[in-house]
């Protein structure tokens, strides 16, 4: 680990369990873990400035993950984000990448790559 | 009745005449519209319902050709249907019924459900319409149909319903996956929480579920009952999908053109998937003449060695050769908010019952699609 003991994580993901079990998968890797049904839900509900990383589902109703992070980014919220998604096509990796997205990451997902990132989401690899 | 009007006749005969005035009253109650006609298709008869259903009276009607009752193209074919009838005794409509296209007074057309009997030796045809647009009527004929016609546009959205599983599967598969990651990561630590690796498998294996479910709904998205393949009048089967894919044409400046070979055999198909076949065809056509100046259709069935011939002919926009070589590939159209799946599954229909769809340029402007359906 390159960050603090104990990492706080915020979830967002509209599908109950996908959110539940990614609580599950990280609780049992030693984060603290904050799930949010909805973009909406986690600008309204969430404290970033505890945050130390952030997991999106792109696909999502109301705004997408995309659509969440510009929002964070135009409010000055630099924190390490990774999108994840079911279709990474060209396009949506392109845009991820102008928004700084750390890391994408396909459906299902990769658990060791997940928690590589949140543990040192400063590495790029 | 002391109240019939019997008159001069002889007091003998009265309870003849209140027998025959006792069948008049059972059949103006008759909720089917009922019309009596004679040899020459003149009209002798028309129930209170048939005033109701056609908007005409009575007197307006009697002694009329029935074929007023009809829109093109069987008015022009239904003195044919008598004298062919007369002349073969060959039973097409007689005792069997089936679904044609009534017309009304005010001009508008409607589906019906038409059964014929004979009375008198052959003096009288008695006629029993039901009339299909009417809700509760609809149901058992027009029901079987529409469903077909569902399962055609369940097809049509295949495509999308692939993007949508993808995504949907996606989901159960991320959690099961999560659960059980996160299940082998309780285990490696030196006094494993039981408790929470139970918990973990219990939700994964729920997931795992909630994907067979998935499947199962899609499969049933995908399988219709399965009909079995049987013997059918094909002119009767093309008149009735032209009946239901027509409603409506009429309105639209199209003239229609239905020929039907009288010594076209029986085909041995699943009628419904055949007759979802035509529609799409009959649509098709219909589609590409919408802003054509001239606007005909026609529809034809005839024998041919070994099967049957089926010719949908429109005068439409006809089909760029670019598009014609891939016509019948799944997502290829002409049209701008296409599916393009229509052709592509009709195609497949066909082959399945060992039969041939292709097409080919309208010398006169538009499409020509033919299919063959195999013979009993």
């Amino acid at each position: 680990m390159c960050g603090e003991s104990h990492l706080s994580v915020a979830v967002v993901d509209d599908d109950d369990a996908v959110r539940d079990s990614l609580r599950f998968l990280l609780e049992a890797a030693g984060f603290s873990v904050a799930t949010f049904g909805s973009a909406a839900q986690f600008l309204n509900e969430a404290s970033f400035e505890n945050l130390s990383c952030l997991v999106v589902d792109q696909h999502m109703p109301g705004l997408t993950g995309l659509q969440l992070i510009n929002n964070l980014r135009s409010q000055g919220a630099k924190l390490p984000v990774a999108l994840i998604t079911g279709s990474p096509s060209a396009d949506l990796l392109r845009q991820a990448s102008e928004l700084g997205v750390a890391r994408v990451l396909e459906k299902p997902l990769n658990d060791e790559l997940l928690l590589h990132f949140l543990e040192c989401p400063c590495a790029r690899h | 009745m002391a109240a019939m009007n019997v008159g001069d006749q002889p007091a003998e005969s009265e309870p003849i005449a209140n027998e025959s005035a006792l069948l008049l009253s059972i059949l103006e109650t008759v909720p089917d519209a009922m019309v009596v006609i004679d040899r020459r298709g003149t009209i002798q008869f028309f129930s209170k319902a048939a005033e109701r259903l056609f908007g005409y009276k009575q007197d307006e009607v009697r002694g009329q050709n029935v074929k007023m009752l009809m829109p093109p193209p069987y008015r022009e074919q239904h003195d044919g249907y008598l004298r062919r009838y007369q002349e073969t005794g060959e039973r097409r409509i007689i005792g069997i019924g089936r679904v044609v296209v009534g017309l009304r007074k005010d001009g508008s057309t409607f589906p019906m459900e038409l059964s014929v009997g004979e009375a008198t030796g052959g003096q009288l045809f008695t006629g029993f319409v039901r009339d299909l647009t009417e809700r509760q009527r609809t149901e058992r004929r027009l029901h079987e149909l529409q469903d077909g016609l569902q399962h055609v546009s369940r097809l049509r959205s295949m495509g999308q319903m692939a993007a949508a599983l993808a995504h949907e599967l996606n989901q159960p598969l991320t959690a099961s996956a999560n659960y059980v990651r996160a299940a082998i990561r309780l285990l490696d630590a030196q006094q494993p929480n039981l408790d929470r690796v139970r918990q973990a498998m219990q939700h994964a294996a729920d997931q795992t579920l909630r994907s067979g479910a998935i499947i199962r709904r899609l499969r049933s998205f995908v399988a219709r009952g399965e009909t079995p393949r049987q013997p059918e009048d094909a002119v009767k089967l093309v008149e009735e999908a032209c009946a239901l894919a027509l409603i409506g044409v009429k309105e639209r400046g199209i003239t229609v053109h239905i020929s039907q070979d009288p010594a076209v055999p029986q085909a041995v198909v699943d009628r419904v998937q055949i007759q979802q076949v035509l529609l799409n065809l009959i649509r098709n056509a219909v589609e590409a003449m919408e802003d054509g100046p001239v606007r005909e259709l026609s529809v034809r069935t005839s024998a041919q060695p070994g099967c049957v011939l089926v010719t949908v002919t429109d005068t439409g926009t006809g089909i760029p050769d670019e598009i014609a070589a891939q016509l019948f590939q799944p997502f290829v159209t002409t049209k701008p908010d296409g599916m393009g799946i229509g052709l592509s599954v009709c195609r497949t229909i066909i082959e399945a019952h060992a039969g041939r769809l292709w097409v080919e340029p309208n010398p006169s402007g538009g499409s020509i699609f033919r299919f063959t359906l195999p013979t009993a």
